[in-house]
């Protein structure tokens, strides 16, 4: 798989945008290190981002079977690899 | 009696299988974190089976304090010998958020020798779809028994309950194959196991997608969240109304015909007045309490209460809050005991509490009366710019806004101080597949909570009802509310009142409304000498007004009655929800603090412009 933009967070995705995950930032509390890893946003997890709403409201994601709404505080945490369009 | 444990992630169904298994009526809904309570039943069909509901969890690795209870509950129960297997429900359709929280609860059976059986639950969904779960290679992959089910049709629960009829495997047959394996491992094996067994197809994510499409859209879903908050608060406040006016109807009628069969004076008194009177006033928040139950519990049953989580979310972390707050906000505009009720949705104990915080101060329904005798005594009746604005309208809209203002404010600044103590959980937020409701267990937990609030709040709204009671009775027998005990009290206390320019009427006025807000309305009538004053107010707004009480007087009384917790009913339900009492007193006492400070502020400014 060609993957570039490594230096993106999973906040930055827009909608229809997909990403590979490759690592969470130092800033980000263990325990919401934990609690994102039981949802399933592993590292090299692939996630969709199905919708980004208007005026900052959290992000919808798709992990897997599940979808899941993250809000920035946790979402520019989640360091990602996004997918070329079309892949 | 033996006892069975029934263990799942949030969201899983694990409480409408309760329900079916038990016949008990559990809080059922499609919204995470619903179960916060533990509860139990006898299997309807093994009665000597005793059925444990455990509060779901998404993991036995704990992040929140809440959490760590319900481990701990789950822990405690593995060592008890009472317990003899675990019923561990996942959630078929979404495995391996589910799978990884089995794996853990597994591991921990097999370490204490607890059978587990696995629910694969949402059977119903996958069949309609065409969609498959390969069960008996899941049950291979995990060395335990896994029963396909559906909790809301019952395919699959005579299994369970042959399976749990069957005697139990010998200590030492349960394979032991996790025990020593730590959570990382567990994760992973979740994801293989997911994806080996689980359904090929993502057929519901994108049923999903286009139902979110339209819902979350910008426009269309602003507009649909609009339209469903404005149906909401016609339920709290119109739908409710013909039979919150039956409940008090019934009182009234009942009242006139028992009353008059009381030989004694005394009796005739108190059955009037403390139990038709006072206890029936809380009876009437029966059926308020009974429509807005049902009425979100569609909404979280259908999916959309998470939607709605969202699109809140962000505005109100401002005040820090989140996005499962706004419901307990708006209904706390018509009732902040349905509102508290409400806020159990909240899966993060601290901004639970924080939302507790604010709706005290929402504009409840009981403060209408106390702000229209006000405005109308204060206010002048006219209007500007050709009749467009009215001086009264606007004072209305100005105190039912600044309600809102200081709980969103107070929250804020609360979040902001203390603001680790609030912040134990990220906004990680499952969004559920969209579902047609099930009515009948939206119907039977309505019916359960409305009888919580009578047998829960009812005892402490009595005591509290009947000791205002005694103090306003006794020693003239309700001759003179001013020459009773509490008159005497109100004098007592009258310097307390002085700085916002109030004498001893007032202050007995305000000590009453403790029970309910409105009642401030009533007893100034009873002081003040005329009849139904809380009926018609016109006579007691024009004694008021030749009283010659100052503006800032009155203007300190709104809001006063804008921030003070006023109201046991209020407090009792806030203690039993929050199991604190310290909390509701706090609340109490703090919020009376803050009014009686801001009263203060507002008597002397006004002073300062009006001499």
């Amino acid at each position: 798989m060609d993957l570039s933009d490594v230096n993106q967070t999973l906040w930055s995705l827009q909608a229809g945008d997909c990403c590979e995950i490759v690592g969470y930032d130092d800033a980000l509390a263990e325990k919401y290190r934990i609690r994102l890893m039981e949802f399933g946003f592993h590292v090299g997890e692939r996630v969709t981002c199905l919708h980004s709403l208007a005026f900052g409201a959290p992000k919808v994601y798709r992990v897997s079977n599940t979808v899941y709404s993250l809000d920035d505080e946790v979402a520019t945490h989640v360091l990602v690899r996004k997918e070329p369009a079309g892949e | 009696m033996s006892k069975i444990i029934l263990i799942g992630s949030p969201n899983s169904g694990k409480s409408l299988l309760f329900n079916r298994l038990t016949g008990l009526a559990h809080k059922v809904a499609n919204f995470p974190g619903i179960t916060v309570d533990i509860g139990s039943g006898n299997l309807q069909a093994l009665p000597d089976k005793q059925l444990v509901d455990f509060p779901g969890t998404y993991s036995l690795q704990a992040i929140s304090a809440e959490e760590e209870v319900a481990v701990g509950y789950f822990e405690n129960a593995l060592c008890d010998p009472e317990v003899e297997q675990v019923l561990c429900l996942i959630d078929a359709t979404r495995l391996e958020k589910s799978l990884y929280f089995t794996l853990q609860v597994i591991r921990d059976c097999e370490r204490h020798g607890k059978p587990v059986t696995v629910l694969a639950n949402m059977i119903d969904v996958l069949d309609k779809h065409g969609l498959d779960l390969d069960v008996e290679g899941l049950s291979a992959a995990l060395y335990t028994p896994v029963l396909p089910i559906s909790g809301r049709t019952g395919k699959g629960v005579d299994a369970v309950i042959a399976a749990l009829s069957r005697p139990l495997p010998e200590a030492g047959v349960t394979r032991s194959h996790l025990t020593e394996t730590p959570d990382a491992i567990l994760r992973g094996e979740a994801h293989q196991l997911a994806r080996r067994f689980g359904p090929r197809d993502d057929i519901l994510i994108r049923t999903q997608h286009r139902l979110d499409s339209f819902f979350l859209h910008s426009l269309t879903g602003g507009v649909a969240f609009f339209v469903i908050m404005y149906l909401l608060f016609q339920s709290i406040f119109t739908w409710s109304a013909p039979a919150m006016d039956a409940v008090e109807g019934a009182l009234a009628w009942s009242a006139d015909r028992v009353v008059p069969l009381l030989g004694n004076q005394v009796a005739a008194d108190f059955t009037a007045d403390a139990l038709f009177s006072g206890v029936g006033a809380f009876l009437v928040f029966v059926p308020q309490i009974f429509v807005l139950t049902f009425i979100i519990g569609l909404l979280e049953d259908s999916g959309y209460m998470a939607r709605a989580a969202l699109i809140c979310h962000k505005p109100l972390r401002f005040f820090g809050l989140t996005g499962k707050s706004f419901i307990p906000l708006l209904s706390g505009t018509a009732c902040a005991i349905p509102a508290i009720y409400a806020a159990r949705a909240i899966d993060s104990p601290g901004k639970r509490l924080l939302t507790y915080m604010a709706i005290p101060l929402m504009p409840c329904s009981a403060r209408l009366p106390v702000y229209s005798l006000l405005i109308a005594a204060f206010i002048p009746a006219q209007t500007a710019l050709g009749g467009l604005l009215g001086w009264q309208g606007l004072a209305m809209f100005g105190i039912y806004f600044f309600g809102m203002f200081c709980g969103l404010l107070i929250t804020g600044l609360v979040s902001r101080v203390a603001g680790q103590r609030y912040q134990d959980l990220p906004f990680v937020l499952e969004l559920p597949p969209y579902r047609v409701p099930g009515f009948v267990p939206i119907l039977r937990n309505s019916v359960n909570r409305a009888r919580h609030f009578v047998t829960k709040a009812g005892k402490i709204i009595f005591t509290v009802t009947l000791l205002i009671w005694v103090l306003g009775y006794f020693p003239n027998y309700g001759a003179d509310l001013g020459q009773s005990w509490l008159g005497q009290i109100g004098r007592v206390v009258e310097p307390l009142f002085e700085p916002l320019g109030l004498d001893w009427r007032y202050g007995v006025a305000i000590f009453t409304s403790f029970a309910a807000r409105e009642v401030f309305v009533g007893t100034l009538g009873t002081i003040f000498g005329i009849e139904g004053a809380d009926e018609n107010m016109v006579p007691l707004v024009e004694h008021i007004q030749s009283s010659q009480l100052a503006l800032g007087s009155g203007l300190a009384l709104l809001v006063f009655f804008a921030i003070a917790l006023q109201c046991v009913s209020t407090l009792a339900i806030l203690s039993k929800e929050s199991s604190s009492r310290g909390l509701a007193l706090k609340m109490f006492c703090g919020y009376f603090l803050l009014a009686y400070v801001a009263g203060i502020v507002v008597y002397q400014v006004t002073g300062w412009f009006v001499g």
